[in-house]
């Protein structure tokens, strides 16, 4: 999870996505915190997350896992990584984080400036930044940034940039639609915090000018 | 990961789910790049094989192959090498850890990331070059640390040079003024890598979520920037135990 500082894209695409965590602390609030996560993930429900998962459960919202089947698998010490596809979201979910006041440590990795905004609209003084001094050593190895757009959704680089290319490829031959080809590359995604939403209007941009080649 | 090359019909859906770009066709059939693969398990997780040819080699789980398995599949856990993950909690909790306190910065070098994954042998260079210049701040739960033979030469144990993983994080939590020798050094191992690492430095903010000056002012003298997203603890935490 440590990569979703490193998220790439244009300021407005970024603007459309805000991962989000909860995350007790062992030693510190783990022990009764699974009915607080609870709690929280109702909220991320009733706000409408992009995508989410579970840790006690591992599986993100586009696998066919009912709402009811997370919240009953929320064990001590889950922590739980979603994502919100507005800034609008973002805040209604923190004025009811605040609300809610469970005492779980929560994270947003998003833009910097929209998220102080929202903390000033909000009344929150958040905590600790973690920032991202970008991407060095063999750069020219990496796949193009257009692709990288759709991988480092992925916290753990598991969306392959070669299954990016396929499913552009099968976009542009009509053989699947934007939203088919998001819910393709967000299903490795183990972290829960790939965005198909927005993965959707990249493809959408993408597919029309892109021509497929290895890289 | 393998193909059972009986069992493989060839059709080579497998092969644009590997992250690794490992799996090729040979004879018509698709064949795992032993080399390249880290072992982190999304082929097979993907369930794309209509015929059920991937599996998991007799090996994966053996020391030291399986540290590919443990620093690139995000759902295994470090069973067999004592290694305990791939990094901390970092800042994630640290409203009530105080894990990176007052005029403390965290610094994490995430080698491999993103995509690419990296040798250890590059690894080496990073952990020698923090070492030849006495940086021996490594955190201690940080599992780099188990593959550390000497810290004072940074010299990774002989037997793990030859395996690659997908990810690995160098943690470390030092006074402020330390930051511009770390960056310092970081900068120069750069041009020694054939792969790639993404940088993070977390720090306490001040009201209203500024940035402190010194931070920011040290990053820039040593030549990096910082990106326009990053990862804000938003403060909600509560000590209850």
């Amino acid at each position: 999870m440590t990569h979703s500082l490193h998220r790439e894209g244009t300021i407005e695409s970024l603007d459309k996505d805000y991962a989000v965590f909860i995350y007790p602390a062992r030693g510190y609030n783990y022990k009764g915190c699974a009915p607080k996560v609870r709690h929280l993930v109702e909220i991320v429900y009733q706000v409408g997350p992009a995508n989410m998962i579970a840790t006690t459960l591992r599986k993100n919202m586009y696998s066919g896992v009912r709402p009811e089947e997370v919240l009953a698998s929320i064990a001590e010490g889950c922590r739980v990584f979603t994502v919100f596809n507005s800034r609008e979201k973002i805040r209604e979910l923190l004025r009811a984080f605040k609300e809610a006041d469970e005492g779980i440590s929560i994270v947003v990795s998003g833009l910097i400036d929209r998220v102080r905004d929202i903390a000033a609209e909000v009344g929150l003084d958040p905590h600790t930044i973690n920032l991202s001094l970008g991407i060095h050593g063999g750069t020219a190895n990496l796949p193009p940034a257009d692709i990288r757009q759709f991988t480092t959704m992925c916290g753990h680089a598991m969306v392959s940039p070669r299954l990016v290319e396929d499913v552009v490829r099968k976009v542009k031959r009509g053989k699947i639609d934007t939203w088919e080809g998001s819910w393709v590359l967000a299903k490795p995604c183990a972290c829960g915090i790939y965005n198909p939403h927005r993965s959707q209007e990249l493809l959408e941009g993408l597919s029309p000018l892109y021509t497929v080649a290895r890289w | 990961m393998i193909v059972f090359k009986e069992t493989c019909v060839g059709c080579g859906r497998c092969q644009p789910y590997c992250p690794a770009g490992a799996i090729y066709f040979e004879d018509c059939r698709s064949v795992v790049d032993q080399d390249r693969c880290y072992e982190c398990g999304t082929c097979l997780r993907s369930g794309v094989c209509p015929v059920d040819a991937l599996r998991e080699p007799p090996n994966v789980y053996e020391y030291p192959r399986a540290l590919r398995k443990y620093f690139s599949d995000p759902t295994s856990t470090h069973a067999v090498t004592g290694i305990q993950g791939r990094g901390t909690e970092e800042s994630k909790t640290n409203d009530v850890t105080l894990r990176i306190g007052p005029g403390e910065v965290g610094i994490a070098i995430e080698i491999g990331r993103p995509t690419l994954g990296m040798g250890l042998r590059d690894i080496q260079k990073i952990t020698r070059a923090l070492a030849r210049n006495g940086i021996n701040d490594i955190e201690p739960n940080n599992p780099i640390n188990s593959m550390i033979l000497d810290p004072l030469t940074g010299d990774l144990k002989p037997e793990l040079l030859d395996e690659r993983v997908l990810s690995a994080i160098i943690e470390m939590q030092v006074r402020r003024e330390r930051l511009p020798e770390i960056l310092q050094t970081i900068r120069q191992v750069i041009p020694e890598l054939d792969s790639v690492f993404t940088l993070d430095v977390a720090t306490l903010l001040e009201p209203g979520l500024t940035i402190p000056a010194g931070i920011l002012a040290a990053i820039e003298d040593q030549g990096f920037s910082w990106r326009p997203n990053a990862k804000i603890n938003m403060g909600f935490g509560r000590v209850s135990e």
